[in-house]
């Protein structure tokens, strides 16, 4: 057996767990040899060295990070079976009847208080009194119209948030999914406009995750950028947020910079996300 | 891993506890960068969360758990080298070298420290290799998966590494 030959097979001499089978024309060789008995002795204390290298134990905020983290995620894939269930999925049906009811019912209240507490018009001369009286006629009408155009405004509304929401939601997931394999393929807007609602708007962690990995690529337009720095100021979810400040730092998107600082400072934001807004800011 | 695959959630906390230590341990002396190795580690454990459904049950958890790892680190140098003030221990080499005078660097000579700076000399993929070798408790067949190269390819690896480091680790003491 040759030096170099010995040599390769030092890796197994050295390794506890194949040191006892080694060749034992190694071992022969290595006791016969002191230019390789040097070389082994060199290469053991190397490696006795590496394997005694101590390592003090990671900070405490390492663990503090990953259990919030979990906590997210156990609440986040909770919301999934909950919005399943039949009480819960009563209630969002309710809330999303009642929002836009509402808000097109306060429109029409504060237009027709509007329109009825205005101060009463001072006297005017005769020959300019039945002009006053058309154009009041005139715009009578015009609150009319206006007034059934809010009200089917607010149905279509209504009934479109409604539909949204009434789907299950592996339903809506799967709707981003397809989203997001027609954007990669013809990124017009109507696609990634409804990718953005999802990211805004979607109850689902899971969905608003798919939705802002399938907006990755598009990072290039500046609606999309829009989007998600104007869905991460109302997101709560630390994993969401944190994927939409990766999403906004691999976009270079300068104009987050004052939401990002914002979201650094903030006590009341979850550490893990603070911290990614730090390190988005220092690769500003 | 496939209970929380599963959805048990919880059991992550377990495997947390398990691994985050060794894992910690090595990514340090990867990168030579006590806060840079927190954040991989915070980094691996999310994906694991994020890409739990894709787990298969193929090779051991600790195998995919340093495929995650290393991936993760990748990812972590690249997003910083855009960053000011960045450096890949790997680099260090080729930078003057910022040890007090010789003098006074012998008489505070460490075996440890002097192995600390040996590593940082070796090249990123010498010293991963020879890290996976020996400090995680993983067979050659499961480095090479981690690794992506065969099982020969990642002893000679590992080999060249280690007697690179004992050239480099020699010459200093």
């Amino acid at each position: 057996m040759t030096c170099q030959h010995a040599r390769d097979h030092f890796p197994e001499l050295l390794d506890p767990r194949t040191a006892a089978t080694a060749h034992r024309e190694v071992r022969s060789h290595l006791a016969s040899c002191p230019a390789c008995q040097h070389e082994f002795a060199a290469i053991s204390r190397t490696a006795h060295v590496l394997d005694a290298l101590p390592v003090s134990p990671p900070s405490p905020r390492l663990r503090q990070n990953f259990y919030a983290l979990l906590d997210a995620e156990k609440a986040g894939s909770s919301s999934i079976p909950f919005a399943a269930a039949k009480p819960s999925r009563r209630f969002g049906f309710i809330r999303w009847i009642v929002a836009p009811v509402a808000a097109v019912a306060l429109a029409l209240l504060s237009f027709v208080a509007g329109t009825r507490y205005t101060p009463a018009p001072a006297p005017i001369a005769p020959d300019r009194a039945i002009a006053a009286e058309a154009d009041a006629t005139t715009a009578h009408r015009k609150i009319a119209e206006l007034e059934r155009k809010l009200d089917t405004m607010g149905q279509l509304v209504g009934y479109s948030i409604l539909q949204q929401q009434q789907r299950p939601t592996h339903d809506r997931l799967r709707g981003v999914l397809r989203s997001a394999s027609s954007a990669s393929e013809n990124p017009d807007d109507q696609v990634i406009n409804e990718l953005i609602s999802a990211l805004a708007f979607d109850p689902s962690i899971n969905v608003r995750l798919r939705a802002i990995e399938a907006l990755f690529p598009h990072a290039d337009q500046d609606v999309v950028r829009a989007g998600v720095l104007a869905s991460l100021s109302r997101e709560q979810n630390p994993l969401v947020q944190v994927s939409m400040i990766d999403f906004l730092t691999e976009a270079g998107d300068t104009e987050a910079r004052p939401a990002l600082e914002k979201i650094s400072l903030s006590e009341s934001t979850d550490r893990s996300v603070r911290d990614a807004a730090r390190r988005a800011l220092a690769q500003f | 891993m496939l209970a929380v695959r599963a959805g048990e959630l919880d059991a992550l906390g377990e495997l947390f506890e398990r691994h985050h230590g060794p894992l910690f341990g090595f990514l340090l002396k990867l990168t030579g960068n006590r806060p840079a190795a927190e954040d991989i580690v915070q980094t691996v454990f999310q994906r694991m969360l994020k890409y739990r459904h894709t787990y298969r049950d193929e090779g051991s958890f600790t195998a995919w758990m340093y495929h995650l790892a290393r991936r993760s680190s990748s990812d972590h140098f690249r997003k910083a080298n855009a960053a000011p003030h960045s450096t890949d221990p790997a680099n260090l080499h080729g930078h003057p070298d910022d040890a007090p005078h010789a003098a006074l660097h012998a008489t505070a000579r460490d075996d440890q420290e002097q192995l600390y700076a040996a590593l940082a000399q070796l090249d990123h993929h010498d010293r991963e290799v020879l890290l996976l070798s020996r400090f995680q408790e993983l067979s050659f067949a499961e480095i090479s998966t981690i690794l992506e190269c065969s099982v020969g390819a990642a002893k000679v690896r590992a080999h060249r590494a280690l007697r690179t480091l004992k050239e480099i680790y020699l010459k200093s003491c």
